[in-house]
């Protein structure tokens, strides 16, 4: 950060965030201010305590960090100004200027510092009603362009995402749904034609209902190539045999696909599996750690989708998510399970608790236990396949029928077809027609739920224009009317939030950003009935329907989108770990688990309205069983995830959570230097400068004994290094007692001890992460600031502004009340100024 | 008149793709949109090929001791030593960026996606550039190849002008369709009707556009410009995707390929690349190496990524420059090919015309840096057989960029800018 930078800061609005997030947090004083010092003119207070500890090194010649004290007025003329003062003060309560080893102010000279820099601040915001930057119109991204169409036409989801050609949306700060650095290019126009044609077809057809059928296969279960011939031998392919879970690397077994129906079902729908299945060897004479099974645990069969058009149906495939599991008695039951399934996909089977690797396994398991087996003839894996299955006994799961009956709907003409064409849906379907009033009538309907405000008459002119022209080109009514519908999802009204018409934000303005706040989606019946009765914008009203809209389940996008825009979630997985080294990651398949953990954690604050300050440090969390594996903490009893009392502080709040941990390390091994940038910037919102360009690299070196820390010892005693790693490195240090995956650790792979103390710039020390997160706690008012002003950005789609500054000390106010609730936090958010203006 | 020499058999065969070529009399025949017969009377068109790794190539096994002509080459360069007169290594060049695998995409811009509004023509890549030069005188003004994604996002080589990246098309099956097989008459007759169809949507949106855009202030109407813009851009897609539906594509008597992953894919996708250009389905090409390249599909038991912080271990550098080599080998081979085709009516080889770039955003995996970028060029008209060094001083070095405009300009392109550049690449001549 420097001058140069704050001087541009009007053409480079993107630039002058970061200078604001930097300086943007103030202590407790400037919350509860009362105006001190005010009256004390700026040459008899804060002149004299510059020039005695601040002017030595931001003086005129070579300032430092080219800041200077040294010329200051005490007038804020500009926004430079206000910058610098900002600054000063949060230098000065967080006790990080004077630098430890400088001369120091006695408690009370820093104090009344504060107080007339704060005094100060709060009467130039005053004096300047500074006007906040309105968002400017945005796009919706992917997730908001996939929960409104959804929304929109009441589509099943499940395996359809009519996004994944969109490029992938640009974040600014981590945020995805900043105006600003959401563009739109002919290449995503081309994209959203395409899927309108998806959205559009999807939800219109089948126009006649498709009888059920059934479909039954009893045996000739080939699976893969690599396990065909053992199961010729073995089992003649009676059953379908399952092995490996399917983080496996080189899979056998991992996928159970019906070769007879890899076409797969027919039509798009919920369809009825009934199957016969066994879980084989639970108990077994093996090792558990060997297997890194747990045999109390009953095996688990899931259903994922495949599309044999995509790829080998026995491999992992882009699109699979998990429709159906359950837990298997160990003798053969028949167990029916309902999934929804896209036409042209086939279901397959998992084992959801399955071997790890099982291809490697089956030579391990002859070598660790030779007596249990024949003499081996001759090496290689074919034969260690064989004797491994046919005389082993390895947990297994064995499906010998499986009967598939659909495709079943839950109403007819369905939801889709109801939203599209309204009561007449079912004389429509019927006749294959739709008149040209219908016609009308449906899509003034439609577009003004897509466009989420009336649609004007000259909007539905033009998309009957093309109704008409695709009619005289011979199109049915109603195919040419689909076609109209496609107009609709790519119209700029569509497409576009935040069309601001005038500079207030009109109630059906607000009642959208409301929803795409907590819904990142459109907004419903009852939103858009209070904002056209002018209700909506009365406090009361707003903190009803946040409250509504948080219990309903939409808010599940609230919660994922605020986590990868605060806490970068979105990134967890986009380093893998490695391999070699974490195969319990693949193989208890813990990412997912560790984003669950977040999630419903932050879940829970929400709905207890519990303090915020729990994601600094908690006496609980969530965890599974395999969770609470990773952590070394008591298992839950139960299945699934379970809420569990910490009492062991190491994992309470975020700095403890897996997800947290992965997500900051590169999935090789940690850096303090990253993970210390992580906390500036997402826990405490103040992320360092980056490096200046001239400074030689870390080139991480470990041939020798020396740790991490060390290595960045020689990097820190460079003073223009040193300036900034004096902040990133001590909470760096602290997270290196967690591993790249967030196991804890005393000591790296090499035998090298864990050093994980660290002293603050303020010069308060700890000695490891317990002690860091007390200190934490101790400045949770910059914490809550910065979560604060992160929240306001992603709830207004746009960077932060410096005129959110006394908008966010009112929050801070009002939430401090409640012990920083959480919940309350997000209502006060939304009853802020800037929230409800443009 | 044919396109290639009497060593067309061989060559094929040495390509394990076998093809049948259309003939430009066919093409001409077919053909009665003026742009496309534009194309056919370009008698030496210019192409290019870029081609980028995520992780970059390990500085001690690539970067030889003394600059020059005499240069000794080093154990990455090895696979390029039948090729030195045909290539340049250039050292100390890249854009003066930092942010480790966040910044591996400038490879092709010079400047970071999340800059890209403020640079420059939009923080538009090379290629890009290029492909708005070829526009509709080949039915792809540019292709996109290679890995989707990779570590936080991968290469992501490929931006256009707003700012939006490509992603690429996956492997060579999806690449042999789009290059080879035609439509037959029903999806043809569908895909005729789509384009009527978006062609009337698009008239309607706009009108749409333009009605809101009149009640909105300055600063949103500026950004439905990109909205305009885009439909512009759209709707010249719709009319060159008309204008070749009626050009027959050039025929393949060979069977699709399988997709196998990216390690094992790569000979095959630098042959249908090769083709691409011989065929002038595309004067433009780009190949990203990114996650879809797995290690393991080499035989190698650890992770690239994993790899790539060596943390200077003999035991990592060995299967790291091992994966390396092998990414050399196969741009050695694909010069190989471009070299043994020749132009029509001329002695001159497709490399000749061919300008191919290989390097990588990361220029120290192990220490995520990306200044002093492995940078090789090979072909395209340019006097070659050195190794380059430029300055590695602060104030006196040379951005990347500068390569770029050189590039640019022998690409016909009429600039004298790209990105950051601040001119051409001094002592790059053309042959």
């Amino acid at each position: 950060m420097n001058r140069h930078d704050a001087n541009q800061f009007s053409v480079s609005p993107a630039r002058f965030v970061a200078l604001v997030a930097i300086g943007a947090f103030i202590a407790a004083a400037s919350l509860t201010c009362s105006a001190i010092a005010e009256d004390q003119p700026f040459a008899k207070s804060l002149k004299p305590f510059l020039a005695k500890y601040c002017v030595g090194c931001h003086g005129a010649k070579k300032p430092k960090s080219e800041r200077r004290f040294d010329n200051l007025t005490g007038e804020i003329a500009n926004d430079d100004d206000l910058v610098d003062l900002q600054d000063m003060l949060d230098q000065l309560t967080l006790s990080e200027m004077p630098p430890v080893d400088s001369k120091q102010p006695s408690s009370e000279a820093r104090s009344k510092a504060v107080s007339w820099l704060t005094a100060r601040i709060a009467k130039h915001h005053q004096a300047r009603k500074p006007t906040l930057t309105p968002p400017t119109l945005r796009r919706l991204n992917s997730r908001e362009y996939r929960n409104t169409v959804r929304d929109l036409f009441r589509l099943n989801m499940t395996m359809f995402d009519p996004t994944t050609k969109f490029p992938r949306d640009q974040t600014s700060k981590h945020l995805d749904n900043n105006g600003g650095a959401l563009v739109t290019s002919g290449y995503l126009l081309a994209q959203y034609l395409d899927a309108a044609d998806q959205v559009v077809n999807r939800a219109i057809k089948p126009l006649k209902k498709p009888a059920v059928q059934t479909w039954t296969f009893r045996d000739g279960f080939r699976q893969q190539p690599e396990i065909d011939q053992v199961h010729r031998r073995t089992n003649l392919f009676e059953h379908m045999t399952l092995y490996d879970v399917i983080g496996a690397d080189k899979h056998e077994g991992a996928y159970g696909p019906i070769l007879a129906f890899k076409e797969g079902v027919p039509f798009d729908g919920f369809y009825e599996i009934r199957l016969k299945a066994e879980a084989l060897n639970r108990i077994n004479p093996y090792d558990p750690k060997f297997l890194g099974l747990d045999p109390n645990e009953p095996l688990r069969l899931g259903v994922v989708a495949g599309d044999y058009l995509v790829g080998p149906l026995h491999k992992p495939q882009p699109i699979e998510p998990l429709l159906a599991e359950v837990d298997l008695a160990d003798e053969a039951k028949w167990y029916t399970l309902r999934v929804w399934l896209d036409a042209g996909y086939t279901p397959r089977f998992v084992f959801r608790n399955g071997l790890m690797d099982a291809r490697n396994l089956w030579s391990k398991l002859l070598r660790r236990y030779p007596k249990q087996f024949p003499k081996r003839k001759r090496p290689g894996i074919v034969e260690a396949r064989f004797n491994a299955i046919k005389y082993g006994k390895l947990p297994q799961i064995h499906i010998h029928e499986i009967e598939i009956k659909g495709p079943f709907f839950e109403q007819w003409p369905t939801p889709s077809q109801q939203v599209i064409l309204g009561d007449d849906s079912e004389q429509i379907l019927e006749s294959g027609e739709i008149s040209e009033q219908q016609i009308r009538a449906r899509l003034t309907s439609i577009a003004t739920a897509a466009y989420r405000q009336p649609a004007d008459l000259d909007d539905i002119e033009r998309v009957l224009a093309v109704v008409k022209q695709r009619r005289l080109s011979g199109r049915s009514s109603l195919d040419a009317f689909s076609d109209g519908l496609k107009t609709v999802l790519c119209a700029p009204k569509f497409l576009f939030l935040e069309q601001a018409e005038s500079n207030r934000l009109t109630s059906t303005a607000l009642a959208s950003r409301l929803s795409y706040f907590l819904w990142s989606s459109k907004p419903d019946q009852q939103l858009l009935k209070l904002a056209s009765q002018g209700e909506l914008n009365k406090p009361d009203v707003l903190r009803k329907q946040v409250e509504r809209m948080l219990n309903d389940e939409k808010s599940d996008a609230f919660v994922d989108g605020f986590l990868d825009a605060w806490l970068t979630m979105r990134d967890l997985g986009s380093s893998p770990p490695d391999r070699g080294q974490f195969r319990d990651y693949y193989h208890y398949d813990l990412g997912p688990s560790m984003r669950q953990e977040t999630r419903l954690f932050t879940r829970h604050l929400i709905e207890e309205n519990l303090s915020v300050l729990n994601f600094l440090d908690s006496n609980f969390t969530f965890a599974d069983k395999r969770l609470a594996r990773l952590y070394g903490i008591k298992p839950p009893k139960s299945d699934g995830f379970q809420r569990v009392s910490l009492n062991d502080r190491r994992r309470g709040g975020l700095l403890g959570q897996a997800s947290v941990l992965t997500v900051t390390a590169n999935g090789i091994d940690t850096s303090p230097v990253h993970r210390g940038v992580w906390v500036l910037e997402n826990i405490l919102g103040s992320p360092p400068s980056p490096p200046p360009p001239d400074v030689e690299p870390l080139d991480p070196d470990i041939r020798g004994t020396k740790s991490i820390r060390e290595q960045l010892k020689k990097h820190r005693s460079s003073a223009v290094c040193n300036d900034c790693h004096r902040k990133i490195d001590p909470p760096g240090f602290a997270l290196e007692s967690f591993d790249p995956i967030g196991r804890w650790r005393d000591n790296y792979r090499r035998g090298v001890k864990v050093d994980a103390s660290g002293i603050l710039p303020n010069g308060m020390s700890f000695k490891d992460i317990e002690g860091l997160k007390n200190i934490l706690v101790q400045q949770k008012d910059q914490f809550a600031r910065a979560l604060t002003g992160k929240m306001l950005s992603y709830a207004v789609g746009r960077g932060q502004d410096l005129a959110d500054r006394p908008h966010i000390d009112r929050v801070l106010n009002a939430i401090s009340k409640s012990d920083y609730g959480f919940h309350e936090l997000i209502t006060q958010v939304v009853l802020s100024e800037p929230f409800r203006s443009r | 008149m044919s396109l290639i020499h009497v060593d067309r058999r061989s060559f094929l065969k040495a390509a394990g793709v076998c093809v049948a070529l259309p003939t430009l009399e066919s093409l001409r025949q077919v053909s009665s949109s003026g742009r496309a017969n534009a194309a056919l009377r370009d008698s030496s068109p210019r192409r290019m090929v870029c081609i980028g790794n995520e992780f970059g190539m390990f500085s001690g096994e690539f970067w030889p001791k003394t600059p020059g002509a005499n240069y000794e080459s080093t154990a990455l360069l090895k696979p390029l030593e039948p090729h030195r007169k045909h290539y340049t290594l250039f050292s100390h060049l890249d854009h003066g960026l930092s942010g480790g695998h966040f910044a591996v995409h400038t490879f092709l811009t010079g400047v970071k996606s999340s800059d890209a509004r403020g640079a420059p023509d939009g923080g538009m890549s090379l290629d890009q550039r290029a492909a708005e030069f070829v526009d509709s005188r080949t039915r792809f003004p540019s292709l996109t190849v290679g890995s989707e994604s990779g570590l936080h996002g991968g290469c992501q080589m490929c931006w256009t002008r707003t700012g939006t990246r490509i992603p690429p098309i996956g492997g060579p099956r999806e690449l042999f369709r789009a290059l080879f097989v035609e439509d037959d008459a029903d999806a043809k007759r569908l895909a005729e009707d789509r384009i009527r169809l978006q062609s009337s949507i698009l008239d309607a949106v706009l009108g749409d556009a333009k009605s809101l855009k009149r009640k909105l202030n300055a600063a949103d109407g500026d950004k439905l410009d990109e909205y305009f813009s885009s439909i512009r851009d759209v709707e010249s897609k719709l009319s060159l995707d008309r204008q070749w539906q009626s050009v027959a594509k050039p025929k393949a008597s060979m069977d699709e390929p399988v997709n196998l992953g990216l390690a094992k894919d790569l000979p095959k996708i630098y042959d249908l690349i090769a083709l691409a250009l011989q065929t002038d389905s595309t004067r433009v090409a780009t190949l990203e190496v990114g996650g879809s390249f797995v290690a393991r599909d080499l035989g190698i038991r650890k992770g690239y990524h994993a790899l790539s912080h060596h943390g200077h271990l003999p035991e990592n550098l060995e299967l790291l420059v091992q994966i390396e080599l092998y990414q050399v080998e196969q741009f050695a081979r694909f010069l190989e090919k471009l070299r043994s085709i020749r132009q029509p009516q001329s002695d001159a080889t497709l490399l000749d015309s061919s300008m191919v770039l290989f390097g990588s955003g990361m220029g120290n995996g192990n220490a995520h840096t990306n200044f002093d970028l492995p940078v090789v060029l090979a072909g395209g008209g340019f006097r070659h057989g050195e190794f380059k060094q430029f300055p590695s001083a602060k104030r006196r070095r040379v951005p990347l960029s500068n390569l770029y405009v050189s590039m640019l300009q022998q690409f016909g392109v009429e600039t004298d800018r790209f990105s950051v550049s601040t001119g051409t690449l001094t002592g790059l001549e053309t042959a």
